[in-house]
């Protein structure tokens, strides 16, 4: 146990098989990760093909590795060995070799985050011709993302969903959307079950006011708690991202997610190639694959370089305010300690970081 | 049964290490309390935008300067009378493309914001000057809580993102002084996926 704890760059389902560990830390039950409290590991750990070679493994390990990596490891090896492949298809082989056998996202190292970014840029470049600029930057010292939205400003124009799809390289195929701008009553509050998300007719309609929902990148995410991988968790500064590569499409976060939040790709995503977005970064609008789940990460490239979410720069009526939490001086803060706010199903103890408010 | 209960919350509330918060509110206090700075900062963005800054309600913050996007300006450049002296009904209109669509003419017409004897200037309320870059005391005589808002930034936009400095959009830059309501228009989008999940 003690060994293989060592070389682990994924994390395994507890079944309540190690309940002793659980004593040490926190409520959440886990010793790691999950509720985002934890700090990964700082012992550094071989990543990528590393794990396996020049490790010890006993015969059981070594069969089941070989296996996982058989239909790889055969197509590298062929692409490898062979004289008539060119440079470039040895080198898509190695790209994707070690692709393959990369650890999860939230475990790597400095160093591996920025490999496994080349990787992708590099097979993005072998692939199509076109290189993108792709970063793994960590969350910045200082900040909690916040947003707010302005229930008597919003118009119902859908500037903000546009502006979205196309910045984070959203399938065009089928219409794929983070957000929906809900079209509802006045007089009968926030009814979803008699609101539209889908109207086409001029905006504002009479007797109706807007109101738009994605994800609240919550502070207690459920759909965190229920992943079986631990292929999404919330950052420190309180973004909940994905690691697509280590999604395993099992949708429990969407079935947790009391906000619908979330989108999956039944398909593999379609973007024209001269409508990519190559601004991108590793957690949030680079490429994804068919059979992964994706959501909002409040732009996760935009605002870790200190800009506005898509949503928020394209918004013609100023509905929406995104900011730094623990900045005292930011607008955002302004909002919560000035305007009357409140959140969607606060009941339910998600602690979303997104509020609503009126003029 | 209750001692369980609350044994329960205490254990599940504590959900991060960073302390033990009933909720993020709480969270964003005690993290905030000693708030330094954070290495991003808004004035890469801003680039040829040049801006101002201003002091409104406590809250200082950087707005874009007006004056030299404005066409034509200095308006001295034709207006070299007072507008008392300009004919009052003729046919040729200089400013064709103004119409006045802001409150009704009992209460607004051009020189309630135009100073008539020096057009270089705007005039407030009770005649004093007020300079283009600063419109927005102009607007803040009548628009009370939108000025309130505006200055803490629940109204308006931020010019190019969250990052401190602080730089916001003033008024005229969303706002046409002249007809400042915003006309009823199409969404620019239509998902014809769920329309056909809906059929």
């Amino acid at each position: 146990m003690a060994k293989e704890k060592q070389q682990k760059k994924w994390f395994s389902l507890d079944l309540g098989s190690n309940k002793q560990t659980s004593a040490n830390s926190c409520g959440c039950g886990k010793n790691e990760g999950g509720c985002g409290s934890h700090k990964p590991e700082t012992t550094s750990r071989p990543d990528g093909y590393r794990q396996y070679f020049g490790q010890k493994m006993d015969r059981r390990d070594a069969f089941r590795k070989l296996t996982a990596s058989l239909m790889v490891g055969a197509g590298a090896v062929s692409t490898s060995c062979s004289f008539i492949a060119g440079d470039e298809s040895k080198e898509k082989a190695q790209i994707d070799w070690e692709e393959q056998f990369k650890g999860n996202y939230k475990l790597m190292t400095e160093d591996e985050k920025k490999a496994t970014v080349d990787r992708l840029v590099r097979s993005y470049q072998l692939r199509t011709g076109k290189t993108l600029k792709m970063s793994s930057q960590d969350a910045l010292d200082n900040v909690l993302y916040g947003y707010a939205f302005n229930i008597s400003k919003c118009q119902g124009y859908m500037d903000c969903v546009n502006a979205c799809v196309e910045e984070n390289n959203q399938d065009r195929k089928s219409e794929m959307q983070y957000i929906r701008i809900h079209e509802m009553q006045d007089g009968k509050g926030f009814n979803f079950n008699e609101a539209d998300d889908n109207y086409y007719h001029e905006v504002p309609a009479q007797g109706h006011f807007y109101m738009g929902t994605q994800c609240f990148h919550c502070d207690n995410p459920p759909c965190v708690d229920v992943c079986p991988v631990e292929a999404t968790w919330r950052e420190k500064d309180g973004l909940v991202v994905v690691d697509y590569d280590w999604c395993v499409g099992c949708r429990y976060c969407m079935a947790a997610c009391p906000y619908d939040g979330r989108r999956f790709n039944w398909s593999k995503p379609e973007v024209p190639e001269t409508e990519v977005n190559k601004d991108q970064h590793y957690l949030g609008n680079r490429m994804r694959k068919k059979g992964v789940v994706e959501k909002c990460t409040f732009c996760v490239q935009r605002s870790r370089a200190g800009k506005d979410p898509a949503c928020v720069e394209a918004c013609p009526t100023g509905a929406r305010i995104f900011g730094n939490l623990l900045d005292p001086n930011s607008t955002i803060r302004w909002v919560l300690e000035n305007k009357k706010v409140f959140r969607l199903k606060e009941d339910l103890g998600t602690e979303p970081k997104f509020w609503y408010f009126m003029d | 049964m209750s001692i369980g209960l609350c044994l329960a919350l205490g254990l599940t509330s504590c959900k991060h290490k960073e302390g033990e918060y009933h909720s993020v509110v709480e969270r964003i206090e005690a993290m905030s309390a000693d708030y330094d700075s954070v290495t991003v900062s808004s004035t890469p963005f801003l680039g040829e935008i040049e801006t101002l800054e201003v002091h409104v309600h406590g809250q200082r913050f950087l707005i874009p300067e007006s004056k030299k996007q404005i066409k034509g300006f200095a308006c001295t450049e034709c207006h070299t009378g007072s507008l008392e002296d300009l004919p009052k009904r003729r046919k040729k209109k200089a400013h064709w493309d103004i119409k006045l669509e802001h409150a009704d003419s009992h209460t607004m017409a051009c020189t309630t914001c135009h100073n008539p004897d020096n057009m270089d200037q705007l005039t407030s309320l009770t005649g004093s000057q007020i300079d283009f870059d600063y419109s927005f005391r102009l607007c803040g005589q009548c628009h009370t809580q939108e000025y309130k808002d505006w200055s803490g930034g629940a109204h308006g936009k931020s010019l190019v993102g969250w990052a401190p400095p602080r730089a916001s959009m003033t008024c005229v830059n969303c706002h046409n002084p002249h007809q400042p309501g915003f006309p009823t228009k199409w969404p620019v989008r239509f998902n014809s996926q769920v329309q056909k999940e809906r059929e």
